[in-house]
């Protein structure tokens, strides 16, 4: 899916290489949730933290990305979506472990339509406080 | 606001929202205690969600993004101005509803790829 801004992305700090959020190979993991082997390298960022299929990541940071100081190692989850001033989108992980939240930039190749039922989930069902309270 | 303000907010129940300055009640019309102003959303880190317990931070937090677990109701992520740090809070009866809707809409009105592809979801 062709990206509407491609450029638009604040350079990111160099990282360097090392074994993948799964404990994979080093330049690849095993997503926790779909179990697919997802490359490392990502176009847009330079380290991957989800996956581009399922939108799952791994608890592994604690208070910055990329720090790995957490022991929980658990399972985080799509719960929503930012946008950034630039207009930049980011996911907006759970842990389903310990509840903790993060915020992950999208990666050019994550699934447009994962990212979008995410973003829609607001939205759509019998959760909407607005309309709810407005008895339309 | 100084430390002799922040106990006088527990003494009359009464907060003033860093961001608007509104004195706002601190029970919300639900009964439960709110940690968000609900005419500008903003809300004060007081809180460590990483340690557990009282936060040194204090900073004005924002209201980032509308999540909805599954099966739940919507909640608001606010971000940490200072720290960076993101808490999760339920919304209140009397939340400023235009604000939230325009938190919902916003991926949808700034989508990084063109929507014209999906019809239905
Ligand atoms: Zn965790
Ligand atoms: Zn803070």
């Amino acid at each position: 899916m062709p990206r509407r801004k491609p450029h638009q992305h604040r350079p990111q700090r160099r990282k360097e290489v090392r074994p993948g959020p799964g404990g994979g190979q080093g330049d690849a993991f095993r997503c926790v949730g779909c179990r697919l082997e997802v490359p490392l390298a990502a176009p847009g960022t330079a380290h991957r933290n989800h996956c581009p299929t399922c939108l799952t990541s791994l608890h592994v940071d604690r208070r910055v990305p990329g720090d790995r100081r957490s022991t929980c190692r658990g399972r985080m989850t799509a719960l929503g979506v930012e946008v950034r001033g630039d207009g930049e989108w980011v996911i907006i992980h759970h842990c389903l472990a310990c509840g903790e939240l993060s915020a992950n930039r999208i990666a050019g190749d994550d699934n447009a339509l994962a990212l979008l039922r995410v973003a829609l989930r607001p939205l759509s069902g019998p959760r909407l406080p607005l309309l709810q309270r407005a008895a339309l | 606001m100084t430390d002799t303000g922040s106990r006088s907010v527990l003494r009359t129940e009464t907060f003033a929202c860093v961001r608007c300055g509104l004195t706002v009640t601190a029970l919300a019309p639900d009964g439960r205690r709110r940690n968000h102003c609900p005419s500008c959303l903003h809300s004060r880190h007081i809180l460590d969600h990483v340690e557990g317990g009282p936060s040194e931070c204090r900073s004005r937090m924002t209201p980032i993004s509308i999540a909805v677990p599954r099966n739940g109701d919507w909640m608001l992520i606010h971000r940490c101005v200072r720290c960076g740090e993101l808490t999760s809070s339920p919304l209140s009866g009397d939340d400023n509803q235009l604000l939230l809707m325009r938190l919902a809409v916003r991926p949808l009105a700034q989508p990084p790829f063109p929507l014209e592809g999906f019809g239905d979801l």
